[in-house]
């Protein structure tokens, strides 16, 4: 047989007893229960299908202190009335206050209401009475003073109307004296047993206890074959559990990690401390290139100075290079080179520096390298700069490397990365040729957006560190990858983090 | 960068109607994109001229006029003449190719760019018109800037636009090959006002001088220093002389002053619509740029004034006579098979000495896919056969180019300390902490005052930095930590925050004189944090590592005597873990009106990384050395 809580088998079976279906206020009151406990018991039998629950739409007209004050003590109209008829003589709006009783506030307000029922009207600075004596209640009065009689001072409009009080007639009257009554919206629900219902009453139905918890008492004494376990209300608003999470930035480096190492890329990682050797003349980035400059790179005090590589020969290559192209076939800048700027310590301004020391430390192909780290540029802080920020840099060394597989090579990351559209643009940069620069499309923002240099590395920077294969690289920024997935204006918002934001940002995006 | 504006409508004019001159603006823009340009698309500029010198200023819609003129100093809010606004294209200056920083310079690339003109273009140069001789003084260091290149053009018929152009022209090369005038500066002036013998000499800036550009009729000459400490060039640019005893300065035969380079020209020879001969000089530090530059402003003059014609001057010094400008071409070679190797494209030696021709060089093909290419001379980017072979690419079009991969395979492999730093994420995400990432650039200030530190001998210190928040590197994760709890501090509680991230220690063993060390630290901040939760987490990470360590108490700022431990390390005087509860002192000083814990970990400890492998700090041994794939 089927069990019931101790509410859903009472409603059962007295519904079983009725043909025609019955409010749910009247079978609280049949049954003794509280009408809460009754209503919620009918809707998740309805929702089994076991009752049919019909909704009807009533008014339900509650008074008002203001209505109840008008009852005992007649409408502000009626009270002006009464000083008026009282006076037998016009009064003036001074005078009307104190004779009736009221704020001048209310005789203002009754005015209107004194004209509408025709029982005064204006005269110059006078009120007269239009009518011999009292006129008998009208229908808002009559509706008000019914109301004061029910329990609450609240009923229903149909109930009302069946006790032959105009209702129509007194709301009209009443529109928009909400001091004196409020309307509600209400539903009335009819129940009665639905052909399922009354089917399974023929089966037969029992009362078992119900309990709110699976607890291990109830496992461990099998109980919970006796009792019924209480149904959640499934919109029941919870308390927020936040996970421990990546930050967004970091989601984005790891995505960017997986994704070379998935093409096969080794990873490489180097100090932001660097040489200027390693940051800018192995990159054959001429002495007096601007980027060089103490307005755009961070140089360092201390340490004074970095050592230039132990390896002379290297050095030396390097040096020629940049005088006059050296063993390269190039002609070279065409200056002297200073042994001393390349011993300048400054902050990394790029991750190529990275996979330059890479390349130097093993030239031979075939390689694939790809390195993440911060990089530093003399910027002031504001909304799209920072001094500090990432980049991915990476290198394919290969005999058979072309200028077609770096277009390819970062058009798979970026496809990796949820980008499907790509622009290849001519591009300069002091360390590869031919070079270039990578824009993709966000389809959101219905724009390009620049990603970064590429290029092949030039003569001047492979063979001085003795690599004689092409060597394609490239350097891209992540913080504007970062920006665009998580829709921020303004760069600041990743590194002075609000922790709120941290929160709301789902880690699946 | 700077962005220029190059005037449409001329730009159209120099193209012609066969050049490309029909086209809209759009597709003009889509091929100078194809060429390496980077435009922002096409706008109005409204145009104002100095009543006083008549200098033109060009101000986007949102621009202001400047209130004073920068060439001559005059009132130009009150002063001046408006012009008709001109519809430009936005694009920013190219700093490699100085060749195409103007309007006709533009046109020649775009001529050959589109085949209606290609192969090198020749300018016939005339007989000298003038003679310059240099004074061996300005070859010593207390004078300077010896080198000097001049030419003449005649024919010239100037119109406003015109003469835009030639200042805007000077300008940008005096940005990008000149780097602010220093190694090479341009002047201009009006021939037909000095005698064709010229001197370049060094003179005593307290006795000489000259009425510089701008002066009023009224205005008497100037003494050279005065000009350095009044004119407004004068000032802009007198740290390129203050240094010297006696300055360049450039007259004729018969006294007329033309310039004092690289700062201020005369007025007696200021250039006026009016000018029919163009005298030109660029002074600066060494020949070759000088003459480069030189190639570049006559060249784009010559495509800018059509109709005009140049002549040469005979420049003598110490070392000798010649004639400037040379338009020598630079002949280099190509091997066409290697181009189309490289560039991974199908490319005929036929096709590519074509692609090269419509990059405006001249190119004969010999055996072999060999092209003997003349570079012209106004191109000052190329230095050898690849910055060639980029030409190719370029008028092949990067669009045309099918993106493939490098057919060889080889396997990936990820750091170890990143796969360490990896993990420790992991962990302490597992263990509810949200992560944070924090700025490495700091101040003494905000770094060490508030935690009660003595600023770290060891810090990493910028020498320039840009403000006094940022001077130096941070040598521990907690004062970000702190700060970021600082800027939550009204924000629910319980906050568990982490950051796995580097900071910089000086040293001298170090190959960079500067170790970089990995660390783990992690911070709470709830009503009834305390020792025990954040020990607990501390032996939550030992454990999730395999690692042990041996607890003392720990008297570290910014935690609690009594109230923290820490494991001490090997290196100095840096525990490898600390931990416990922030000092109520610290906490005030932050603005955390709760109790907070915190606890830092070296993860190259952690991870059982030998003291002494890679955090020796030596960059080489943390570049990963060869990684999978070299399977022989």
């Amino acid at each position: 047989m089927e069990k019931f809580s101790h509410e859903q088998y009472v409603i059962l079976k007295a519904l079983a007893s009725l043909e025609d279906e019955i409010g749910i206020g009247d079978l609280s009151a049949q049954l003794g229960v509280d009408q809460a406990l009754v209503a919620a018991g009918a809707h998740l039998l309805a929702e089994r299908g076991l009752l049919e629950i019909r909704e009807l739409p009533l008014q339900e007209l509650i008074l008002r202190d203001g209505g109840r004050a008008a009852v005992t003590e007649g409408l502000p109209e009626r009270r002006v009335l009464a000083a008026l008829l009282d006076a037998g003589t016009p009064l003036t709006m001074q005078q009307l206050p104190e004779r009736s009783g009221l704020t001048t506030r209310e005789v203002g307000s009754s005015l209107r209401h004194l004209q509408h029922k025709g029982w005064a009207r204006k005269a110059g600075a006078t009120l007269e009475a239009r009518v011999p004596e009292s006129p008998p209640p009208t229908a808002d009065e009559q509706l008000l003073s019914t109301l004061a009689e029910r329990e609450g001072g609240r009923a229903f409009e149909g109930q009302l109307r069946e006790a032959g009080v105009p209702v129509a007639e007194g709301l009209k009257l009443l529109k928009g004296r909400r001091e004196l009554l409020e309307q509600r919206a209400k539903r009335r629900r009819l129940v009665r047993l639905s052909e399922t219902g009354r089917a399974l009453l023929a089966r037969g139905i029992e009362e078992a206890r119900e309990v709110g918890q699976i607890t291990p008492e109830i496992l461990a004494a099998g109980e919970w074959r006796e009792v019924l376990f209480k149904a959640y209300d499934v919109h029941l608003g919870v308390r927020a559990r936040i996970p421990g999470k990546g930050h967004p930035m970091q989601r984005v480096i790891a995505q960017t990690r997986r994704a070379f190492l998935e093409m096969g890329f080794t990873e490489a990682i180097s100090p932001s401390v660097e040489s200027a050797f390693w940051n800018f003349d192995a990159l054959f980035q001429p002495q007096d290139h601007p980027a060089r400059e103490m307005q755009d790179t961070f140089y360092l005090s201390a340490p004074p100075g970095v050592a230039l590589p132990r390896d002379d020969g290297l050095v030396e290559r390097v040096r020629r290079t940049h005088e006059d192209g050296g063993e390269t076939g190039s002609i070279g800048w065409q200056r002297p080179w200073s042994a001393q700027r390349a011993a300048a310590a400054v902050l990394r301004t790029h991750t190529t520096a990275t996979t330059v020391r890479a390349l130097a430390a093993d030239p031979h192909p075939p390689r694939k390298i790809f390195s993440i780290g911060r990089v530093f540029r003399r910027e002031a802080i504001d909304f799209k700069h920072l001094p500090v920020f990432h980049q991915v840099d990476g290198i394919i060394i290969d005999r058979a490397a072309t200028f077609a597989n770096l277009l390819g090579t970062l058009a798979a990351f970026y496809r990796k990365m949820g980008f499907e559209r790509f622009e290849f643009r001519p591009a300069f940069f002091p360390y590869t040729e031919p070079s270039v620069e990578v824009f993709i499309w966000v389809p959101e923002k219905k724009d390009w957006f620049e990603m970064g240099g590429a290029g092949i590395f030039r003569p001047e920077v492979t063979q001085p560190l003795g690599c004689a294969s092409p060597v394609l690289a490239w350097g891209l920024g992540l913080e504007r990858l970062a920006m665009l997935r998580y829709d921020l204006l303004d760069m600041r918002a990743l590194y002075l983090t609000d922790l709120e934001w941290l929160k709301e940002v789902p880690l699946c995006r | 960068m700077p962005v220029i504006g190059i005037p449409l409508r001329r730009l159209r004019e120099l193209l012609g109607e066969s050049g490309g001159g029909g086209v809209s603006a759009e597709e003009l823009v889509e091929r100078l994109g194809h060429l390496g340009c980077d435009v922002e698309g096409t706008t109005e500029l409204q145009r104002v001229r100095c009543s006083a010198c008549g200098a033109i200023y060009e101000m986007t819609a949102t621009e202001e006029v400047p209130p004073r003129c920068e060439a001559c100093g005059a009132e130009l809010r009150g002063g001046h003449e408006r012009l008709a606004p001109l519809e430009v294209i936005r694009m920013e200056l190219l700093a490699v190719r100085p060749d195409m920083f103007d309007p006709g310079g533009l046109a020649r690339v775009l001529r050959g760019y589109l085949g209606v003109e290609t192969g090198r273009p020749d300018y016939p140069l005339g007989e000298p018109a003038a003679e310059v001789t240099v004074d061996a003084a300005l070859r010593d260091p207390a004078s300077y800037r010896p080198q000097i290149a001049c030419a003449v053009i005649e024919d010239v018929d100037l119109d406003e636009g015109a003469l835009k152009i030639l200042m805007k022209l000077q300008e940008n090369l005096h940005w990008a090959i000149g780097r602010d005038r220093k190694h090479a500066s341009i002047g201009v002036y009006d021939f037909d006002r000095v005698e064709p013998q010229i001197e370049y000499v060094a003179e005593d800036p307290e006795q000489f001088r000259f009425r510089p550009l701008g002066a009023a009729p009224s205005d008497r000459s100037q003494r050279l220093h005065e000009i350095l400490q009044t004119h407004p060039k004068g000032m802009a640019y007198a740290h390129l002389l203050a240094a010297h005893q006696r300055y360049p300065l450039l007259r004729d035969a018969a006294g007329v002053v033309l310039s004092m380079p690289p700062i201020i020209n005369s007025e007696e020879t200021r250039v006026r619509s009016s000018t029919r001969r163009l005298f030109i000089d660029v002074t600066g530090m060494r020949r070759r740029v000088v003459e480069r530059t030189l190639n570049i402003v006559v060249t784009s003059l010559l495509e800018n004034l059509r109709g005009a014609r140049a002549a040469t001057v005979r420049v003598r010094d110490a070392d000798g006579e010649r004639l400037t400008p040379d338009f020598t071409p630079q002949e280099a070679w190509v091997d066409a098979h290697h181009a189309a190797r490289i560039l991974g494209i199908e490319l005929s030696p036929a096709e590519a000495a074509d692609a090269l021709r419509r990059m405006r060089h001249d190119v004969t093909e010999a055996e072999d896919g060999r092209l003997r290419v003349a570079v012209p001379a106004y191109r000052n980017d190329i230095l050898h056969e690849i910055d060639l072979i980029e030409d190719i690419a370029i008028a092949y079009g990067y669009h045309r180019i099918i993106p493939t991969l490098v057919p060889t395979f080889t396997v990936g492999e990820e750091h170890p300390l990143e796969a360490t730093a990896q993990s420790a994420r992991a962990l302490l995400c597992g263990l509810g902490f949200l992560e944070v990432m924090t700025l490495v650039l700091t101040s003494d200030e905000a770094h060490d005052e508030l935690l009660g530190w003595e600023p770290d001998p060891r810090r990493v210190q910028i020498a320039n930095p840009i403000s006094r928040e940022q001077t130096r590197v941070r040598t521990s994760l907690l004062p970000g930590l702190l700060a970021t709890l600082r800027h939550n501090a009204t924000r629910p509680l319980p906050q568990m925050i982490f950051e796995v991230g580097d900071v910089s220690l000086l040293d001298p063993q170090a190959e960079t004189g500067a170790r970089e060390l990995r660390r783990l630290a992690c911070g709470i901040v709830s009503p009834r944090t305390g020792f025990e939760e954040i020990k607990a987490v501390a032996e939550a990470i030992l454990r999730e590592f395999a690692r042990e360590a041996e607890l003392t108490p720990s008297m570290r700022a910014p935690l609690m005597r009594g109230r923290a431990a820490e494991a001490p390390g090997g290196r100095a005087s840096d525990p490898n873990l600390f931990f416990g509860e922030v000092h109520p002192e610290v906490l005030e000083r932050y603005g955390l009106q709760n109790p907070a814990v915190l606890l830092e970990v070296d993860l190259d400890w952690l991870s059982g990384e030998p003291e002494g492998g890679r955090a020796d700090g030596n960059a080489a041994a943390r570049v990963t050395d060869r990684g999978g794939g070299e399977v022989p």
